[in-house]
C-alpha cells in the first residue's frame, strides 16, 4: 500500500493539467486508446477514445462493456493474463478483432494502472499505407535480387553468417551436379576439393573479417562433381554485412576447366613438336636450365643427329621422313630411362637429357639408343636400317650455364660425323677446349667486323700488253690484338660457317670502293683503273647486285671500276641461280672473273652461258710451269681466248714465270715477284711512282 | 488454435496446484538481474545499430559466454575449422541472432541440463537444425530459423523450473508435442510454446520470431508451417514411438516426404555437435 501511495503521489498532477492530458487523448486521431477493467473475475473494456473505435469499427457505447476477450481471440483462455500484467506494462503484436470480425494487427501496449485492476491499452495499427509501401518496396526488390541471382548464369553462393550458404543458385547447382539443399549450410564444402578447400576457407575467413571496407578475395580452387569429375573454379568473394545481422559473403564462381585445357594446349604447342609430341628446343632449355647446378656434374646430354636422313626425305618423300622421325621418336622414349628427357632439338636431331649418370652410364645409354635406333623400319616398301651419329657430354666443373652442356654435346655429334658416322663420341676436354676456342674467335671475328677492325691490302695486277699495273685485288686482313695476324684461309670459312660472311663481303666492297674513291682524288690519273672484290659462294644471291650498286654510288663510282671475283665451284652449286645474278651485275657494268679456275668442276658448258669476263688461272697451276708442266695453264688461257675471255695468272713468283705467262697468252699477271699486296696508302704511292715512271720513261 | 489432431491425455495431469504463471512471468523479468551481460546482449543485439564490434566488447564481460561464443563459432557447424580467434570475428561469423539467442540460452539458464528434462537439447538442437535446414523453403533466413528452433522450447523450461516434478511427469507421459502442448494447457493454462513467445516478445526478439510459436498449432497458418514441420522432424529423430504425420500436412504443402530423408540425416548428423558447441 505505502508503495502504491508513492506512486500515486509521483503522478499527482493538477487537476487541469489531467483535464487537458484527457481531453488530448479523447479525441486523438492517431491514438487508440482503450481501459479495460475486471468486474467480478471478467476484464471488460470500460472505456475507449474516438480513435479506439474507429480503429476497430465499434460505436463506442458497443465498445464499452465489451469482455476483453472477445478483442482479443489469440489469447486463450488464461493467457489474457500474458498481456493484462499487473506488475508491468506488456507490448505485444497481435490481430485484434474489429466489429466485423476481422483482425486488424495492431502493435499493442498494456499499462497497468495502479491498483492492479485496470489497464490502459493503446493500440496502434501495424498495418499502416506507408509501412506497407515500404514492405512493398522491399519485396519487389528482394524478388528483384533473387530473380537476378537465381537466373544469373554465374555460379553464386550467398552467405549470411559464417561459412554457412544461406543460398546458392541454379548456376552453381548445375556446376556441381547437386540440389541446392545439399548445399546450403556447410554442404557446399563437400563439394570444394578436400586438397583445395583450406584454401577457400582462409580466403572467404579473410573476406568475412575484412569489415565494410569492401574487401573482396580471389582464389583457385577445384570443384568435384556429384559423377567425381573436377572443375577448376575461381572463387571470388565479397564481403556483405547485413545490419542487425551481421557479416556474410557473396561468392561469385567462374569455371575455368576449358580456359585452363587450352592455356595447356597452348603451352603444350609452344613447348612441344607437333610431329613426334617430344618436347621442343625451348622446353629442352629449360628442363636443363631447372635440374643446372654448376658444379653439381649429375647430368648428361646425348646428342643425336640421323646420318643419311636428307636421302630418305629426297628419295621417299618428306612424309616417309616425317614417319622415319615419328618411329625413332617412339623407339627413343622406350628406349631412355624413367625421367630421362628426350627432346626433337630440330630437323632429324634429337637430344636426351638424363640426370644422376656417369659418363660411362651416358655411353651405355647411348650405345642401347643406338642399337634400338639401327632396328629395321619398312617405308614405302623399303627396309631402311637407320643409324644416327651420337655427341655425349656429362656436366663437369667447366659447364657454367645449362646451354654450355647442350652446345658441347652438339660439338661432340659434330665430331662423331666428322669421325664417320654411326659413331658415338664423347666430348674431352681437348675437344671442348678447342671448340670453346672456336667460339670465342667468332665472337670476335664478329666484332672486328662491326668495328671495321678488318682492314684490306691490294695487290697490283699488270698487263702483259705493256707491264703496267692496272688493277688491283682486294684482300681482306685481321689483325688480332692479342692472336696477332689471322689468315683469311681461317676467318673466311670461319665466316661462312658462323654466318657473317654477309656482314665480311659487304665490309670488304665498301672499303674498296671507298679506296677506289680515295685513291681517285690522290692520284687522278694514276690511280688504279680497277679493283677485283672476292665474293663468297653464299653472298651470290639476288641480294648481291643492289649490294654493289649502292656501294658503287655511294662513293661515286663508275661500275667499269669493279670487277667481281666469285669461285667456280660457287657458281656451280646453282648455275641458274648464278646466271640470273651475274646478269644483273653485268648489266650494272661490273666485270666478272671466275676465280681459281681449273680447281674444281666446271662446267665448260655453263661457263659458256655464263656472262664472264675473266678467268683467273690458279696459282697451283702456275707453280706448275716451274716443274715444266704448262700444260694445264695453257689450256686455260687458250680456253679463255676461244670463248673471248681475258685471264689473270695468279700466283706469279718469279720473271720466268712471267715470260712464260705471256707467252703463253695469258692477259694479266699477279704474284708476289711483281708487287707484294699493299696498304692503301702504300698502294697509292706505289701508284704514284708507276705512273711518274709510265709518264717520263 | 489447439491442434489438428485430438492428443491422448495423460487423464492424471491436472492444473499443478501450486503453480502460478504470474509468478513464472515475473521470473523472465528477473533474470536478467542475475546476468546482466546476458541480458544486455540479448537487449542490444536486435539493434539495427549493432555491431560486432560492440557485441564483443560487451560479451568479454561474461567470460563462460564468450568461450562459448568462440567455441561455437569454431565448430564444424560454421565451417571456419578453428581459424575464428578474436570474440569479434566470433561474433560476425555466428551472427548477431545466434549471438542473442546464447545469451538467452545462458539467461535462462538452459545451459544447465540438470534442470530441464530428459532429451531437452536434444529436441532443441533438432528443432534448430532442422529449421535452418528447412528455411530457404519457407523464405525464411537460416540463421533466424535456427535460433527460433534453438529457443523455441524455452517456455518448456521455464515450466519445468517451476514445476520440477510435474512436467517431468507430463513431459515423460505425453511424447507428442501436440500431445505436450495440449497436456500443459490443461495443467497451467498456457503452452509452453506460447510462453515462449511472451518471453521472446518481451525481450523484444523480433516479430518474425514471436509469430510463428504463435501460429504453430494452426495447421492452416504457414507462418506456423516451418516450425511446425520442424517439430515433426524432430518426433521422427528422438522419438521412437513417434507417430509420424504425413509433411506435406503439416508444411502446407511446402514439403514432400522425400525432402525430408536427407534433413533428417543431416540433422542427425549435426545435433550433437551443435549441442556441444553450445553447452561447452
Amino acid at each position: 500500500m505505502a508503495a502504491r501511495s508513492q506512486l500515486t503521489a509521483k503522478h499527482q498532477a493538477p487537476p487541469e493539467v489531467v483535464a487537458a492530458v484527457f481531453h488530448g487523448v479523447t479525441h486523438s486521431d492517431t491514438m487508440a486508446i482503450l481501459v479495460i477493467e475486471q468486474v467480478a473475475g471478467v476484464l471488460r473494456v470500460c472505456w475507449s477514445n474516438d480513435r479506439g473505435g474507429s480503429l476497430l469499427g465499434y460505436a463506442l457505447e458497443d465498445l464499452t462493456s465489451l469482455p476483453a476477450a472477445h478483442l482479443f481471440p489469440s489469447l486463450a483462455g488464461a493467457e489474457l493474463k500474458l498481456l493484462l500484467r499487473r506488475e508491468r506494462a506488456v507490448r505485444m503484436t497481435l490481430p485484434v478483432q474489429s466489429a466485423s470480425g476481422a483482425p486488424v494487427d495492431c502493435a499493442i501496449l498494456a499499462t497497468p494502472v495502479p491498483g492492479g485492476r485496470r489497464w490502459t491499452v493503446r493500440l496502434a495499427s501495424t498495418a499502416n499505407e506507408t509501412e506497407r509501401a515500404l514492405r512493398a518496396t522491399a519485396d519487389a526488390h528482394e524478388r528483384r535480387f533473387s530473380t537476378l541471382t537465381e537466373r544469373s548464369p554465374i555460379p553464386t553462393l550467398l552467405s549470411e553468417q559464417g561459412m554457412r550458404l544461406a543460398h546458392v543458385n541454379d548456376a552453381f547447382c548445375a556446376l556441381v551436379d547437386v540440389q541446392a539443399e545439399e548445399l546450403l549450410g556447410t554442404g557446399w564444402m563437400s563439394a570444394v576439393h578436400p586438397d583445395d578447400l583450406e584454401l577457400v576457407i582462409e580466403q572467404a575467413s579473410a573476406v568475412l573479417g575484412g569489415g565494410d571496407d569492401g574487401s573482396d578475395g580471389e582464389v583457385q580452387a577445384r570443384l568435384v562433381r556429384a559423377d567425381g569429375t573436377e572443375r577448376t573454379t575461381v572463387f571470388r568473394f565479397s564481403h556483405l554485412f547485413t545490419p542487425g545481422v551481421g557479416a556474410g559473403f557473396v561468392g561469385t564462381i567462374e569455371d575455368i576447366t576449358e580456359r585452363l585445357a587450352f592455356e595447356a594446349r597452348l603451352a603444350h604447342q609452344a613447348n612441344h613438336d607437333p610431329l613426334t609430341g617430344l618436347p621442343n628446343r625451348t622446353l629442352l632449355a629449360e628442363h636443363v636450365a631447372s635440374r643446372f647446378h654448376p658444379g653439381d656434374g649429375r647430368l648428361a646430354c646425348i646428342f643425336l643427329d640421323l646420318d643419311n636422313f636428307k636421302v630418305v626425305n629426297d628419295s621417299l618423300g618428306h612424309a616417309a621422313g616425317d614417319q622415319l622421325l615419328v618411329e625413332l621418336a617412339q623407339r627413343l622414349r622406350a628406349t631412355v630411362r624413367p625421367g630421362d628427357l628426350v627432346a626433337r632439338f630440330g630437323g632429324d636431331e634429337f637430344v636426351v637429357v638424363c640426370q644422376d649418370v656417369t659418363e660411362q652410364g651416358a655411353v651405355r645409354l647411348a650405345e642401347r639408343i643406338g642399337e634400338a635406333l639401327r632396328r629395321p623400319v619398312a617405308l614405302g616398301g623399303v627396309e631402311l636400317r637407320p643409324a644416327a651419329s651420337v655427341g655425349v657430354t656429362v656436366q663437369t666443373d667447366e659447364h657454367t650455364a645449362a646451354e654450355d652442356l647442350i652446345r658441347d654435346c652438339d660439338i661432340a655429334m659434330y665430331q662423331a660425323k666428322a669421325a664417320g658416322k654411326g659413331r658415338i663420341t664423347v666430348l674431352d676436354s681437348d675437344a671442348r677446349a678447342q671448340a670453346r676456342d672456336k667460339l670465342r674467335l667468332v665472337a670476335e671475328l664478329r666484332e672486328a667486323i662491326e668495328q671495321r677492325e678488318i682492314t684490306c691490302v691490294y695487290q697490283p695486277i699488270f698487263s702483259t700488253e705493256d707491264g703496267t699495273a692496272v688493277a688491283v685485288e682486294s684482300l681482306a686482313r685481321w689483325q688480332h690484338p692479342v692472336r696477332g695476324s689471322i689468315s683469311p684461309s681461317t676467318f673466311v670459312p670461319l665466316a661462312e660457317e658462323s654466318g657473317l660472311v654477309s656482314g665480311l663481303g659487304l665490309l670488304v666492297l665498301d672499303e674498296t670502293c671507298r679506296q677506289l674513291a680515295e685513291w681517285d682524288q690522290e692520284l687522278g690519273m694514276a690511280a688504279p683503273a680497277r679493283a677485283n672484290v672476292n665474293v663468297s659462294a653464299l653472298q651470290l644471291d639476288a641480294n648481291l647486285p643492289g649490294h654493289v650498286e649502292s656501294a658503287l654510288v655511294r662513293h661515286g663510282l663508275h661500275p667499269c671500276r669493279l670487277s667481281i671475283e666469285l669461285t667456280e665451284s660457287a657458281l656451280m652449286k646453282d648455275p641458274g641461280a648464278a646466271r640470273q645474278v651475274l646478269l644483273q651485275l653485268r648489266d650494272l657494268g661490273v666485270q666478272i672473273s671466275i676465280d681459281d679456275f681449273g680447281t674444281g668442276y666446271s662446267s665448260l658448258a655453263y661457263l659458256r652461258h655464263l656472262p664472264v669476263d675473266c678467268l683467273k688461272v690458279d696459282r697451283s697451276f702456275v707453280a706448275e710451269l716451274a716443274d715444266g708442266h704448262p700444260e694445264i695453264t695453257s689450256a686455260v688461257i687458250a680456253l679463255a681466248r676461244s670463248l673471248g675471255l681475258c685471264t689473270v695468272a695468279e700466283g706469279v713468283e718469279t720473271l720466268e714465270q712471267a715470260e712464260e705467262l705471256t707467252r703463253l697468252g695469258a692477259t694479266y699477271l699477279q704474284g708476289f715477284s711483281l708487287a707484294e699486296p699493299l696498304t692503301g696508302s702504300a698502294a697509292a704511292a706505289w701508284f704514284a711512282v708507276q705512273h711518274a715512271a709510265e709518264v717520263l720513261p | 488454435m489447439t491442434a489438428s489432431a485430438a492428443p491422448s491425455l495423460a487423464p492424471t495431469l491436472a492444473v499443478a496446484p501450486t503453480f502460478d504463471l504470474e509468478r513464472v512471468l515475473a521470473s523472465i523479468d528477473s533474470m536478467a538481474a542475475q546476468r546482466p551481460v546476458a541480458a544486455q546482449i540479448v537487449s542490444v543485439a536486435n539493434s539495427d545499430q549493432a555491431s560486432a564490434k560492440e557485441l564483443s566488447r560487451i560479451l568479454g564481460a561474461d567470460v563462460a559466454l564468450a568461450s562459448r561464443v568462440m567455441k561455437l563459432a569454431n565448430s564444424a557447424f560454421y565451417g571456419m575449422r578453428g581459424r575464428v580467434t578474436s570474440l569479434q570475428f566470433a561474433v560476425t561469423v555466428i551472427g548477431f541472432a545466434t549471438v542473442r539467442t546464447m545469451a538467452t540460452v545462458a539467461l535462462t539458464d538452459l545451459d544447465d541440463e540438470s534442470r530441464l528434462p530428459e532429451g531437452f537439447w536434444e529436441v532443441s538442437t533438432s528443432l534448430a537444425l532442422a529449421a535452418s535446414t528447412l528455411a530457404p523453403r519457407f523464405a525464411e533466413r537460416p540463421q533466424d530459423a535456427l535460433c527460433l528452433g534453438l529457443l523455441a522450447q524455452l517456455g518448456v523450461a521455464l515450466l519445468h523450473h517451476n514445476d520440477p516434478i510435474g512436467y517431468a511427469d507430463l513431459w515423460a507421459g505425453e511424447r507428442s508435442f501436440a500431445g505436450r502442448r495440449y497436456a500443459e494447457v490443461q495443467r497451467y493454462g498456457i503452452s509452453a510454446l506460447r510462453l515462449t513467445s511472451v518471453a521472446l516478445e518481451q525481450w523484444s526478439f523480433p516479430a518474425g520470431m514471436v509469430a510463428p510459436l504463435q501460429m504453430v498449432d494452426d495447421p492452416a497458418s504457414f507462418q506456423g508451417a516451418l516450425l511446425r514441420s520442424c517439430f515433426e522432424i524432430a518426433g521422427r529423430l528422438t522419438d521412437d514411438d513417434h507417430e509420424d504425420i504425413p509433411i506435406e500436412r503439416v508444411s502446407c504443402g511446402q514439403l514432400k516426404e522425400r525432402d525430408v530423408l536427407p534433413v533428417l540425416d543431416q540433422v542427425r548428423l549435426d545435433a550433437e555437435e551443435l549441442r556441444r558447441a553450445l553447452l561447452g
